[in-house]
This record gives C-alpha cells, sequence and structure tokens, in this order.
C-alpha cells in the first residue's frame, strides 16, 4: 500500500512539473488559455511538448541508472558519472562530430561510447574473473580522466560552428527535442526499467552487500553484468540524446531513498520517476530564466543538485 | 549416512595467495564443529566456498554427498545459511527486512515478502529474542544485536547448515554469553549443523562435538576437543607451547604461554 503511495506521489510531481514546463518559456501561457483550448496557446504546448517528455525520458534514464548503480555498487556516490559511461558516450558523439558525420550519426556514436567505455571499465575492474567493485569505482575514475582530456582535445580542434554545437552539447541540452527523438528513446528507457526493476529483489540483497548476495543464492557475477549492461543502456541513450547533464543520477536516487526508504523494488520506480520531474522542471528554468536566451539544462541540474546534494549530505551526518 | 559438508582436496585462491590447498573435512549431520587455525590460514575461506561465495578452484565440496557445483546457487542458499562477521552496512534497513532476506533463496526472484514469510521472519526473531528490534535500523545494533539478528535470519531461511565467522569477536563477556546460549539452544532445537570458526580455542573446546585444526589451507587433525585441542596439535597449528589445565569446574583449559623456537 505504502509503495503504491509513493509511486502515486511521485507521478503527482511529475504532472505539476509537465505543466509548469508547458506553459513557461519564451512565450509565457497562462494555465487557464491552454484549458480554455486557445488556439495559439495549444500551437505553442505542443511545440514543447516533444521536449518535456524529452527531459522526462532522459532524466528518468539518469535517475534510474544512478539508483541502480548504488544498490550494486553499495555506494551511495555511484552514479553513471562517475564511472564514466557519460564520458564514453560524449567521446563517442564528439568524435563523430568531429569527423563529419551528419549530427544523425551522433547518437549511435554516443551509445557505442557509453558500451565501450562499460566494457572497457569492467575489464579495467576485473580481477580473476571476478567483477571487483571497489575497482570498479576507481577504473570509472581512470576512464573520466582519460575522457576529459579527450574531449578537451576534440573541442580545441573543432571548428566553428561545430564547437559550438558540440560545447551546448557537452553541457547538456534538450534543445533538439523532436517527436522522432522522443520515440527514438523510448524503447532503451522501457528496457532498462523493465530489466532494472526485475532485478530490484537482487538489488535489495547487493545493497547490503555482495558477499551477502551470494550467500543468500544470487548468482552475483551474472547480475552484475545485466545491471551494468542496463544501466549502461539508460545512460548511453540519454547522453546520445540530451549530451552530458549531471547530478540527475547521483541526487534523485538520494531524495527518492529519504522519502521511499531503501527498498529497490519502489526506490528504482520512484526515482525514475522523480528523475523525470525533475529534469522537466530544470528545463524549464533553462527555457525561461534569461528568455529567449538559454542556459544549458546540465548547468540548471547542476546548480539546483549542487546545494540539495550538500543539504542532504549534512543532513545525513 | 553421508555427511552435512564434506571437503575432498578442496582448493581456492584469492588471485596469486592460495587460501585452501587441498582441504579434508567431513562435518556429520547436527554436528557443532569448531574449526581452528591462524590468521590466513583458510578457515574463513572455508566458510566462503559453502556459501558460494568464494568459488574452489580445485577437489570438491560435497553438500550432503552432492557436488555443489551441481546445485544450482539458490537451491544451496536454502540449506547453507552464512553469518558473517560483520555487515557493514551503507544503506538503512531494517531488522526485520534483513530477517526477511533470509527468506529470498525460497522466493521467486529472490521477491520475498509474502505474509508467509513475514511470520517466518517474525518467528525467528522471537526465538532469537530480537523480536522487539523488527523496526530498527541493523546499522545502529550493538555487536550482539547484531549478531541475534543474524542467527534470526539464519532461522528464518530454513537452512540445515549454518556458517559462522567469528560469532563471538569483539563482544563484552556478558553478550558474548548470552549469544552463546542462543546459539545453543537454537542449535539443539532445530537439530542443524554448525561450522564456526573461531580463534577461542577454549570456546571450542567448549562447545564444539569436534574440532578441525587447519594450516595454510589443509586440515592438520579433526577428532574431539580433547584429542585435537593438545599442546603438540596446537604447536603445529599456531606455533604456539601451551599448557592444559583444569579449572574449578573440571572443564579443560588451554593455556598457550610462550611462541614455539
Amino acid at each position: 500500500m505504502r509503495r503504491t503511495a509513493t509511486v502515486a506521489g511521485a507521478f503527482v510531481l511529475l504532472a505539476v512539473a509537465a505543466t509548469i514546463a508547458l506553459v513557461v518559456g519564451g512565450v509565457h501561457l497562462s494555465l487557464r488559455e491552454l484549458l480554455a483550448g486557445d488556439e495559439s496557446a495549444r500551437l505553442v504546448a505542443s511545440l514543447r511538448a516533444p521536449r518535456v517528455l524529452l527531459a522526462a525520458l532522459v532524466g528518468a534514464c539518469l535517475a534510474l541508472a544512478g539508483a541502480a548503480l548504488q544498490a550494486l555498487l553499495k555506494n551511495p556516490l555511484a552514479d553513471p558519472f562517475l564511472l564514466g559511461t557519460s564520458g564514453g558516450a560524449a567521446v563517442g558523439a564528439a568524435l563523430a562530430a568531429l569527423a563529419g558525420f551528419s549530427p544523425f550519426v551522433s547518437p549511435a556514436a554516443a551509445f557505442a561510447g557509453a558500451v565501450g567505455s562499460s566494457l572497457a571499465v569492467a575489464a579495467l575492474a576485473r580481477r580473476g574473473g571476478r567483477l571487483d567493485l571497489q575497482r570498479l569505482l576507481l577504473a570509472g575514475l581512470i576512464a573520466n580522466a582519460f575522457f576529459s582530456a579527450v574531449l578537451l582535445a576534440v573541442f580545441s580542434v573543432a571548428s566553428g560552428q561545430t564547437a559550438r554545437t558540440m560545447l551546448f552539447w557537452m553541457m547538456g541540452s534538450l534543445a533538439d527535442a523532436t517527436p522522432g527523438r522522443v520515440l527514438a528513446l523510448a524503447p532503451y528507457a522501457a528496457a532498462a526499467l523493465v530489466v532494472l526493476v526485475a532485478y530490484a529483489p537482487r538489488l535489495n540483497l547487493f545493497a547490503v552487500g555482495e558477499e551477502n548476495a551470494a550467500a543468500l543464492g544470487v548468482d552475483v557475477e551474472s547480475s552484475k553484468r545485466v545491471v551494468f549492461l542496463a544501466a549502461s543502456l539508460a545512460t548511453g541513450a540519454a547522453v546520445a540524446f540530451a549530451g552530458i547533464i549531471g547530478f540527475v543520477g547521483l541526487l534523485v536516487p538520494h531524495a527518492a531513498r529519504s522519502v521511499a526508504g531503501n527498498d529497490q523494488r519502489t526506490l528504482l520506480p520512484v526515482s525514475a520517476i522523480g528523475g523525470a520531474a525533475l529534469l522537466v522542471a530544470a528545463d524549464a528554468v533553462s527555457r525561461s530564466a534569461f528568455a529567449p536566451a538559454e542556459l544549458p539544462v546540465g548547468a540548471v541540474t547542476a546548480a539546483i543538485g549542487a546545494p540539495v546534494f550538500a543539504w542532504l549530505l549534512l543532513r545525513s551526518s | 549416512m553421508s555427511p552435512a559438508l564434506e571437503a575432498r582436496g578442496l582448493r581456492a585462491a584469492y588471485g596469486a595467495t592460495r587460501a585452501l590447498d587441498g582441504f579434508d573435512a567431513a562435518i556429520g549431520k547436527g554436528e557443532l564443529v569448531a574449526l581452528l587455525g591462524e590468521n590466513g590460514s583458510g578457515k574463513s575461506t572455508f566458510l566462503k566456498v559453502a556459501a558460494r561465495i568464494v568459488s574452489p578452484d580445485g577437489g570438491q565440496l560435497l553438500l550432503d554427498g552432492v557436488p555443489l557445483d551441481s546445485i544450482g546457487r539458490r537451491e544451496s542458499a536454502r540449506h547453507v545459511a552464512y553469518l558473517p562477521q560483520n555487515l557493514d552496512l551503507v544503506f538503512p534497513i531494517r531488522c526485520l527486512d534483513l530477517v526477511l532476506q533470509g527468506r529470498a533463496p525460497h522466493a521467486r526472484g529472490f521477491s520475498a515478502d509474502s505474509e508467509g514469510d513475514r511470520e517466518r521472519a517474525l518467528e525467528a526473531m522471537r526465538a532469537c529474542d530480537v523480536v522487539g528490534l523488527a523496526d530498527r535500523d541493523a546499522s545502529a545494533l550493538s555487536g550482539g544485536e547484531r549478531r541475534r539478528v543474524l542467527l534470526a535470519r539464519a532461522v528464518a531461511q530454513d537452512a540445515g547448515i549454518w556458517l559462522l565467522d567469528e560469532p563471538t569477536a569483539g563482544l563484552d563477556p556478558r553478550h558474548r554469553l548470552e549469544f552463546l546460549e542462543l546459539l545453543a539452544r537454537t542449535h539443539a532445537s532445530r537439530g542443524t549443523t554448525v561450522v564456526l570458526v573461531t580463534h577461542e580455542i577454549d570456546l571450542a573446546g567448549d562447545i564444539a562435538d569436534r574440532v578441525v585444526l587447519i594450516r595454510r589451507g589443509r586440515a592438520l587433525a579433526s577428532g574431539p576437543p580433547s584429542e585435537t585441542l593438545t599442546p603438540e596439535r596446537l604447536r603445529g597449528t599456531f606455533d604456539v607451547e601451551s599448557r592444559i589445565e583444569t579449572d574449578g569446574q573440571g572443564r579443560r583449559r588451554v593455556v598457550p604461554y610462550a611462541p614455539a623456537r
């Protein structure tokens, strides 16, 4: 019962965020206009709808990946960015842009980068045939150092318009939202959600410890692979469609845990919905704060995320 | 009748470090066996192999006469419960939920919280005098409470074999005695097989039916405490000189007094 109520509460939050996101922006609408079916209001809202949906899916992917990795690694600081998945995706897309491929290639390249990075990090973390969780975090650190060097190098040799697009993309942006992109991202998000929620009871055992999960009958190596891959899929897809957006994967699971507890069967769905709500709200801010100019949404999530994260940290000690 | 647990030339390693190097032991059904050995001798590794935490790289471990690697992981977790020395919790978890995890190997998809599971968990907590802790956060427990909650989990797990890794380490005398009383009581009433790893020679002598001495990954001796806990055997196991005394209640006490030269 409590689980249903918590999930429903998260949905209400998302609905509120989405409604606000539809009315604010370069042209402000009033809720009354929108509900009255005003022609121009509907037009503006329908132009914004794909962007709101894309924000929701990207936010859900990032928060879901963060929550699952935190339980798997028994580390509240685990996050797709920390493990180098996002960086790998960014490098993939950046190299594709530099090579002069059309922007349509960049999602594929980003996804390849995310999976490649996951494999490289997993190989670095492998020891004696096992995926060592402590080494995984260190390997992510190494990967990130390398990826940021590559990104800076690519950025410095890129020219004019390419560099500008890349910069905006590196900072995270939902400006390229189209119904097609929303439809393209949706299956990745759905697949990751289904797999990770199915693994939630195992993740509960992992959250107490890897040995704990093993002693209670979980095939830890195969479970780690599945969860790691599903989280990479969600992250790679999110980065591919919206660039690097930080803090969602770290922050949302923390907030969700303080409300919903640490039962992954509740925490994973609540994190996904909460991540959607956060990114929808952050994107509304990025569009309206300095309209008609737009802030990169990654800057907004960091600006909201950092203080809230600091507060969570202070409260927990 | 085949032993509950039997190791035949069991080998296991952590990277290049060999922990078990041809370990042989047979643990009979319903026995309480103490595993004694110096640090790094492989005794905890044996428990971890039996709990499917560490994979052996040679030899065989038989569960009820059946090779462990031919049994599914979940199936063996229904028969073998492991009580770690420490939990090192990072995320909050209620004691009841921790005990409920003992039901996970019995549940579809490891999703254990049916009404029946909850009833089993609470019953186990009552049997271990920890039902009052059900709603407490397990990371806030004292050492003694944590050991009892973990024992309750083993009871809830319905496993016939309990593996305890240094269950009395770090406990004050009262909590140590309370835990040992509880262990003796639950072991006797359920007829479970118990393998415990300990550094306390006298504890092994007092409560174990049989003692297995282990060094450098191999069993040195196995038998009743009076035959295994002798100065010669202990010199071979721990490199210490010791003498046997008898206390006021007629119990054998082993007094190690010097490192062996």
